[in-house]
């Protein structure tokens, strides 16, 4: 039976809807954007890490960073299926969406990341900061989605205890490795705030999707979740929090970020893809599945004629 | 070929020359699967598919944690990882130049190809070190040929796959003739040492044996798939073997250790348990 807006706001709960249900298109294109963004997410943090499985010190951190990047492609298919089952768009036009720069991802992964010590900035803060949202996901009124983070968020929490491991092996090493870190955390440290997005009374998309389920905790209080555990773990290595942009203790476990501080016309700059490091990010990838376009033509036209001998094994 | 020896013992039980021969076998398995897999990753987040991206970052940490397992055995030696991998230079590194060459951005081909030839003479090889007198690579043999297994049949289902589109077969045919003569460095000798590895029965097989049976499964498999198989072709020199590389190498190298020299580093972070194995 087709539902409607106000019976889905009704029933709205933890993982009340799936597939068998017919969903209003509002709610099915609102869950479809946040799984998309999700999907891409993963798949631009891969692209931006795979460098340092060459670069990583070490033999077993080589290993790691390959898992890694493994486990975040793993996610974005996952995701993609989850998308996939409300009907409005699919895996491939998804993916083009990406490739062609109309695809939304996650603030950090626009910005270039050159050298190893900055790897702990995104496998720890940056995933740490996901972690806080990704696990009132699994609470999500769409079933799928909820299931998926059931298993991202595991790996997800490798992925941290990985990157907390880098950051205390730098910030036990020698100076020059502590000051270089110190510097890479002032240079993302802004960005990492700027994750969880504008303050809720700016955001615009929220309303809804509280409403519907979609999301189960304001930008706000993952903001909060997120300073608690982390400004204290920062200190803890060793790092020094930057004076700006200013961070205000209300003493009762809350924090308020100074908005004023934050770049938000480069936040936006960013949030359109229009950024000077996301048309990098986006065209170097974007490369790099066109020149491998012949592939997937060549598997498209054995799928249709189907000749092709072992399509199950030839993944 | 030697058919009894004696076991060789543990690593402090050698002589000299027994560990000499131990070392030039298991330098190369360390340093051809180690440059294969880092070639590899080149793949991940590169890969046609989500899937096929998948499946080759499997392979990559399938032959990274066997170069792991070489490296440890020859660090039973007393050398180290910083010594081996990091502080060394690159023409201390004997893998074959087919492991080194760069990958074209695309060229999918390419990548299968060079897979498919080096897995089979990398199954080859483990099988003739199964009942090696030396129990380090024995034990390890049997723990990474399943694996191989796998690696095989990848490569083989894109092969099938491929030589039924026109354009995909043309790439594979432009792969497997720029590779092959690369592909028989495998099967060059080290120097002096090779017939130390047969007499004591370290290497069950030699290694104009590996190569004649190498060369019977890849043109039997690829000329059935209608392939032409350039089995005329020299050996590629330099081989690899002889500590002498291609110049794509040393750009790599330089790569692999860039981190590690840009933090000043002196030693190579262990994460695993070593008797996690």
């Amino acid at each position: 039976m087709n539902m409607d807006i106000d019976e889905v706001k009704e029933r709205a709960g933890p993982q009340e809807f799936s597939p068998k249900d017919d969903l209003p298109e509002e709610y099915r294109k609102a869950a479809t954007r946040m799984l998309e963004f999700h999907a891409n997410s993963e798949i631009m943090g891969a692209y931006l890490e795979r460098p340092f499985i060459r670069k990583a010190p070490s033999l077993e951190r080589k290993m790691a960073f390959s898992a890694k990047t493994q486990d975040e492609i793993g996610h974005g298919q996952m995701l993609y299926r989850a998308a996939e089952a409300l009907g409005v768009k699919t895996r491939d036009e998804m993916l083009d969406d990406l490739a062609e720069g109309k695809g939304k991802f996650l603030n950090c992964f626009h910005y270039p990341m050159e050298s190893y010590v900055e790897t702990p900035m995104i496998a720890f803060f940056v995933d740490g900061a996901a972690m806080r949202r990704q696990a009132t996901l699994k609470k999500s009124s769409w079933e799928p989605y909820a299931h998926a983070m059931d298993k991202i968020c595991f790996e997800e929490g490798m992925h941290v205890k990985h990157g907390e491991s880098i950051l205390r092996e730098l910030m036990n090493g020698s100076k020059k490795e502590q000051q270089m870190v110190q510097e890479a955390f002032v240079e993302w440290w802004p960005r990492i705030l700027q994750f969880f997005g504008p303050t809720d009374d700016q955001s615009t998309h929220h309303d809804f999707a509280a409403e519907v389920g979609l999301k189960t905790c304001t930008n706000d209080e993952l903001r909060n979740a997120f300073l608690n555990r982390y400004m204290q773990k920062a200190k803890d290595y060793g790092l020094e929090i930057p004076e700006y942009p200013r961070i205000r203790d209300n003493g009762d476990g809350t924090y308020e970020v100074v908005e004023d501080d934050l770049d938000w016309d480069e936040f936006f700059t960013v949030s359109k893809n229009e950024y000077s490091g996301s048309i990098e990010q986006i065209n170097s990838r974007a490369e790099a599945q066109e020149a491998v376009e012949w592939v997937r033509e060549m598997m498209d036209n054995q799928e249709t004629t189907g000749s092709s001998p072992t399509p199950q094994a030839a993944d | 070929m030697a058919t009894a020896t004696p076991d060789l013992g543990s690593p402090d039980e050698l002589s000299e020359r027994e560990q000499r021969a131990v070392e030039a076998q298991l330098f190369r398995l360390a340093d051809d699967e180690y440059v294969q897999a880092e070639r590899y990753t080149f793949w991940q987040v590169r890969a046609p598919t989500l899937e096929s991206d998948l499946a080759v970052a499997n392979n990559s940490q399938d032959e990274l944690g066997h170069a792991r397992l070489w490296y440890e055995a020859i660090q039973q030696f007393g050398y180290t990882e910083e010594s081996l991998l990091f502080e060394s230079d690159p023409d201390d590194f004997q893998h074959s130049t087919l492991v080194e060459l760069p990958f074209e951005q695309g060229d999918w081909a390419d990548a299968i190809v060079r897979a498919y030839l080096y897995d089979v003479a990398e199954y080859i090889r483990l099988s003739a070190l199964e009942e090696s007198s030396y129990e380090v690579i024995r034990n390890r043999t049997s723990r990474i040929q399943g694996e191989e297994d796998y690696h095989i049949e990848h490569a083989r289902s894109w092969l099938e796959r491929m030589v039924l589109d026109k354009g995909a077969t043309e790439r594979v045919q432009e792969a497997l003739e720029r590779h092959y003569s690369h592909a028989l460095t495998i099967f060059e000798p080290v120097g002096d040492v090779e017939e130390d590895i047969e007499e004591f029965g370290i290497r069950k097989m030699t290694l104009e044996e590996m190569r004649a049976e190498w060369e019977d499964r890849v043109d039997g498999f690829l000329s059935g798939l209608g392939l032409d198989v350039p089995t005329d072709a020299d050996v590629a020199q330099p081989t690899g073997r002889d500590n002498e590389h291609t110049e794509h190498w040393a750009d790599l190298f330089e790569e692999m250790t860039s981190a590690y020299r840009n933090l000043g580093r002196d030693e190579a972070t262990v994460i695993m348990d070593e008797n996690d194995e």
